[in-house]
């Protein structure tokens, strides 16, 4: 990934908590690019966006962030702005003091700072209110504008929406991508969940035990994970096991062509995305081979999407609009037929 | 659960009562009258109010340490603490005698630098704190245990040094605990006997004298000063409390306006 001079730049970053090993990680942000952190919780995002902050110490590797290097600074000192799950909005403080403790810790006199942003947020009829008596949504909106009265050079988001409501949630989300292209800073957010990460990065970058598996753009990642746990984490669904030989992978009724590397031959593992399966009739520039009809054994009117099961070998699920499901006579017992379409498959080797 | 309750209770209330209708007014009077009776209370309520700053001063730091601190020997320095709770308090006066008598580690260079703490206030202070420091250092530990340590990290996150943070967003949320500290150290230093008599029998703080007193005049005379010394054990206490209330109270008001 590309960093700029104002960029966040992190290489070969390690630490331990107890047991917990975390990196080495290398992972860069440009100004003005949000970096969508993904993984299961006990993956270390928190302590990967603690140890960016200084607040806990790292073992080994460099953070430079708008070329200097950060490495040995204390948080204090580091300007980076931090917004926890919960707020995390001092208690015994005011709306306003919250927002403004930063700027007097640091004895920066820009009093007038800390107003328009309380008013940009829409947190001005709030500024004398204890927090207690704060919606959720508020809250995170009184922790946000907190962290950019500093002025910071980086934006670490800790799940800032993951205690957050449906609704309030969305909403924060819009008022969040509208913030972060704004500011011309680097910014991390990091998430368990999916949609988030796919809605609010530029940039992915997936972690899973200490460890990160893969980064890449937002589009890239989420098209092509690299191993079954990343897939799993961007809403893969199994197929099943299969045999690979010259790029073709079979599995029960489907023969998949060009599905695998020329190289990959033997037992495979095969992730498929339920929301590409086409019902009904196939496309006409699909392969011979990648549709099956069966009966349809289930149907589930969950929202948005239902989920359509044929009884068919390898069990594949389709998402479907609800509209479809009416357009396509879709009914338990009816034959149908269902195709995965190129692109829709990802093929790993079996472990 | 009442019926138990309320004997528990009864055996509490029903022993001050009994003290409290003892007395006159006029004996009471004349005990407040009484030179030495007057001195020794004011004795008391000064060294009680001196160890319980000392003892806020010295404990506040330490139990930070332990509700943050992940050091090795936590445990240990945990069980120190509650050591002198466990410690009969005769035993801790002799033990105490040995350390900062004129030949002590400690009061042997004191007195030669004109501090001396056997038989002076120094020396009552210095039992006091030995008995109820434990009181300062849990208090505090349990209130600072209580807050997000998050709280800290945004506060450093924001430009605020460890102290800054301390000062700003730990010491004011765990004020309650902090000032019931200071308020339990103050009530068990002025009711402590056992250590006292033995490193500073002399000047007599109010419980040495109402031993005296019982020892030579017997129970009457013995109960007026012990009903005064009660009162105004009382009325101090229930001051101190109500003024850490009442500052909780004007923050909490402040805060939530």
């Amino acid at each position: 990934m590309p960093t700029a001079d104002h960029g966040l730049d992190v290489s070969g970053l390690a630490g331990r908590a107890g047991s917990f090993n975390l990196g080495p990680i290398d992972l860069g942000v440009a100004a003005g690019r949000v970096l969508a952190l993904l993984g299961p919780s006990g993956a270390g995002k928190t302590m990967l966006l603690e140890t960016i902050a200084g607040l806990r110490p790292q073992r080994s590797g460099k953070i430079r962030l708008a070329g200097a290097d950060l490495t040995g600074v204390p948080a204090e000192r580091r300007r980076i702005g931090l917004v926890f799950q919960d707020a995390a909005l001092f208690p015994h403080l005011s709306v306003k003091e919250n927002v403004r403790f930063g700027p007097r810790a640091r004895r920066d006199a820009s009093g007038a700072d800390t107003d328009s942003l309380l008013c940009q947020l829409g947190l001005s009829q709030l500024a004398s209110l204890s927090p207690r008596w704060l919606s959720g949504g508020e809250r995170q909106r009184v922790a946000l504008a907190r962290a950019l009265a500093i002025k910071p050079g980086l934006l670490l988001l800790d799940e800032p929406l993951s205690a957050l409501d449906q609704p309030t949630r969305e909403e924060m989300r819009m008022l969040l991508q509208e913030l972060l292209a704004e500011l011309d800073i680097p910014a991390v957010h990091v998430t368990h969940d999916r949609d988030e990460a796919l809605s609010i990065g530029d940039d992915l970058a997936v972690i899973a035990g200490g460890q990160l598996r893969q980064t890449g753009s937002v589009s890239q990642v989420a098209a092509e994970p690299i191993d079954q746990d990343v897939a799993r984490l961007l809403g893969w669904s199994e197929l099943g096991n299969g045999i690979a030989a010259h790029g073709t992978v079979r599995t029960g009724q489907l023969l998949l062509p060009g599905t695998a590397p020329a190289e990959m031959h033997g037992p495979v593992h095969i992730f498929y995305r339920p929301e590409d399966v086409l019902l009904g009739m196939p496309a006409r520039d699909s392969p011979a081979g990648t549709s099956l009809t069966a009966h349809i054994e289930r149907i589930l009117l969950t929202r948005p999407l239902a989920r359509i099961s044929p009884a068919s070998d390898p069990p594949v699920t389709a998402l479907l609009l609800h509209r479809d499901v009416e357009r396509l006579h879709v009914q338990a017992g009816r034959s149908i037929e269902a195709t995965l379409p190129p692109g829709s498959t990802r093929i790993f080797p079996a472990t | 659960m009442w019926l138990l309750g309320g004997l528990l209770l009864a055996f509490i209330v029903l022993p001050i009562v009994r003290l409290a209708t003892t007395s006159s007014v006029t004996s009471l009077r004349h005990a407040a009258d009484t030179a030495a009776i007057r001195d020794a209370t004011l004795l008391s309520l000064q060294a009680a109010a001196i160890t319980a700053g000392i003892a806020t001063l010295l404990g506040v730091p330490l139990a930070y340490l332990l509700a943050r601190g992940t050091f090795r020997g936590r445990g240990l320095v945990q069980a120190v603490v509650d050591l002198p709770l466990v410690v009969p308090h005769t035993v801790a006066g002799i033990a105490l005698l040995f350390l900062f008598g004129r030949t002590g580690w400690v009061g042997s260079p004191a007195t030669h630098l004109g501090v001396s703490f056997y038989g002076s206030q120094w020396g009552i202070v210095t039992a006091m704190l030995f008995v109820s420091a434990p009181f300062a250092v849990n208090s505090a530990r349990v209130a600072f245990e209580a807050i997000d340590p998050r709280l800290e990290r945004a506060a450093r996150s924001l430009g605020a040094t460890p102290w800054h943070a301390f000062r700003r967003i730990t010491v004011p949320l765990g004020l309650r605990g902090v000032l019931t500290g200071a308020v339990l150290v103050y009530a068990r230093s002025i009711s402590e006997f056992g250590a006292v008599v033995i490193l500073a029998y002399y000047p007599a703080t109010a419980p040495v004298e109402i031993y005296n007193l019982f020892l030579q005049s017997g129970l009457t005379q013995s109960a007026s000063a012990a009903v005064m010394l009660l009162i105004v054990t009382l009325a101090t206490f229930l001051v101190f409390r109500t003024l850490a209330a009442g500052r909780l109270l004007a923050r909490v008001d402040r805060a939530y306006r």
